[in-house]
């Protein structure tokens, strides 16, 4: 199996999508030809001498015959603050293709994706991997507000039926947290008698935890991506471990994607 | 995988009995067992590869958050996290003897006994040196509590030197009044070399939720935010104790390198830039030799402790 590259990743685009985020796209040919839904780039960033640490971020998209990566960001401090300032032409450092990505069975025929504000972004391309090996797809997206659903005209575009959506303030979709929508999702299914047989979800630590009980209750094979504070990105540090049932774990290498029966929540 | 370039610059040390083909290795800890650099660095051609620090039976390490960015440096708070010594020797020595590494076992204990039992498990495993571990500021027993008091070094380092001829390097904490009090009792009690400094012990605090950075509230401060210190550290150390430093502390390129070598360094360490930039520990031992060529360096052992300063 081919290794990490190191590349050098020119800014081709870097622009506000919605509140607090922002989506850049990066020339990255060598990581777009074989990064693989679920896995991160571990990214320096230009200028920032003194926060010297990189920062993961999970691939919303790849045109492999473009060698085009596209990730999608919210601000949550010094460092994606920063990154909103880069002009197109700066070129940034990225490692990858890093990690464990989403492994879904291959006899997996129904899904249901599971998507808490930008964590829409790592659940994209496997999104479009699934509606490409012709299984059948089900996306429920939540966001604080319309304008942060950044992500559902992209997955109205791929899917066939068009995502369930939920806002916190009601201006889209059902109103509240996406987790009734997702008993919602399950008890039809099973009322159809075609269960889900795989899961994946990724978004705020307290939903995913809420999402993988449900998923566990309906007896759906359940995936989840976890994101943690990381230093060296490639397994070596053991700054990013989670705990699991097997004992910490790291979510650089071992992880970012866990199973939901694997992951014992704090 | 990158390799040091070509050079006919004489880059031969010995650390404490330990010949390193280079004065370059790596800060343990931040590199695991080099594995995980190989993609990126020749880990063969490194002066050594220094392994995560190891104890008997393996230690599951401190909660998360474990990391946190600090200016020009981060903090650490892993505990270290270890699977023991049997695991090391099963997976890992074996392949970096494979690669034809060179090869520092970082070890560490709760107590004195757990040196010396790790010591004496791999006395039969492919391993050039030993560096006792007493400066870890992340573990509530062994680590930084017994590097702090003389009397509790002499007796580690001496258990340590009863079981093993092999170099015996032994790792100093800065966290401590006077450190050169420190290494000349690593000395007296049969030390190969030194090595310092370990991280320095600090804390960050998130103001909006009035809560520490750290699960563990502190941990160890590493980067170029701390180089200036460890360069103080060496230095004195140099001039207090006749055995050879292994320096390290923020060492980011060649001409860092250089600059602890000056200060009195046989040897040093690249530690956090290791994350920052994969390939950091090639890339100094290629700036060591870019100095040497520009300055008529024939031999890298001319710069030790070389500084001008009286």
């Amino acid at each position: 199996m081919p290794g990490l590259v190191n590349e050098q990743a020119a800014i081709v685009a870097n622009e506000k999508v919605g509140p607090g985020l922002h989506l850049m796209k990066l020339a990255a040919p060598q990581i777009a030809a074989r990064i693989k839904p679920g896995q991160f780039v571990h990214m320096r960033l230009p200028a920032m001498n003194d926060h010297i640490l990189r920062r993961p971020f999970s691939i919303y998209d790849c045109d492999r015959d473009a060698g085009m990566l596209e990730v999608l960001y919210q601000v949550v401090g010094f460092g994606t603050d920063h990154m909103t300032g880069l002009q197109v032409g700066e070129s940034t450092e990225i490692i990858g293709p890093v990690g464990r990505g989403w492994e879904v069975p291959k006899d997996a025929s129904r899904c249901l994706l599971v998507a808490g504000g930008v964590g829409a972004a790592p659940l994209f391309m496997l999104a479009d991997e699934l509606m490409a090996t012709g299984r059948e797809l089900d996306v429920i997206l939540g966001a604080q507000t319309v304008d942060a659903l950044v992500a559902r005209e992209r997955y109205e575009a791929l899917l066939e039926t068009p995502p369930r959506c939920s806002t916190d303030d009601g201006s889209f979709g059902f109103s509240g947290f996406c987790t009734p929508l997702v008993d919602q999702a399950l008890n039809d299914a099973e009322g159809e008698g075609r269960p889900y047989d795989y899961l994946a979800v990724c978004g705020p630590e307290p939903l995913m935890k809420i999402v993988v009980a449900q998923a566990k209750d309906h007896g759906v094979f359940c995936e989840l991506s976890m994101e943690r504070r990381m230093a060296c990105g490639i397994g070596a540090c053991l700054s990013c471990v989670v705990d699991t049932v097997a004992g910490k774990k790291r979510s650089c290498i071992d992880g970012p994607v866990f199973s939901g029966q694997e992951v014992v929540w704090s | 995988m990158r390799v040091p370039r070509e050079t006919s610059v004489s880059l031969s040390v010995n650390l404490g009995g330990l010949t390193m083909k280079n004065p370059v290795t790596v800060a343990s800890g931040t590199f695991g067992a080099g594995r995980e650099y190989s993609d990126f660095v020749s880990v063969a051609s490194l002066g050594a590869v220094t392994t995560k620090g190891v104890s008997l039976h393996g230690w599951e390490g401190n909660a998360s958050p474990r990391i946190a960015e600090t200016p020009s440096g981060m903090l650490n708070s892993i505990g270290l996290q270890n699977p023991g010594v049997e695991a090391l020797k099963a997976h890992e020595l074996p392949w970096l003897a494979e690669q034809g590494a060179l090869v520092i076992v970082n070890v560490s204990g709760h107590s004195f006994d757990e040196y010396v039992q790790v010591i004496e498990a791999l006395e039969d495993a492919p391993v050039g040196a030993y560096e006792v571990n007493i400066s870890c500021p992340n573990v509530d027993a062994g680590g930084m509590t017994m590097g702090c008091h003389r009397p509790s070094v002499e007796t580690v380092v001496k258990r340590c030197r009863e079981v093993t001829r092999r170099p015996l390097i032994v790792k100093l904490t800065p966290n401590v009044t006077d450190i050169t009090e420190i290494a000349k009792a690593a000395e007296a009690s049969g030390a190969d070399a030194i090595s310092l400094i370990n991280t320095l012990l600090g804390m960050a605090i998130d103001a909006k939720r009035r809560r520490p950075l750290l699960a563990r509230v502190v941990g160890g401060l590493s980067g170029p935010a701390v180089k200036p210190v460890a360069l103080r550290m060496v230095w004195q150390c140099h001039q207090a104790v006749s055995i050879p430093i292994l320096g390290m502390g923020g060492i980011t390129n060649g001409t860092d390198a250089v600059e602890f070598m000056l200060a009195g360094a046989t040897a040093v360490a690249v530690g956090t830039a290791n994350f920052i930039n994969p390939e950091a520990s090639v890339e100094v031992i290629d700036g060591l030799i870019d100095y040497c060529e520009a300055q008529g360096v024939n031999d890298v052992n001319e710069l030790i402790g070389a500084l001008q300063w009286k």
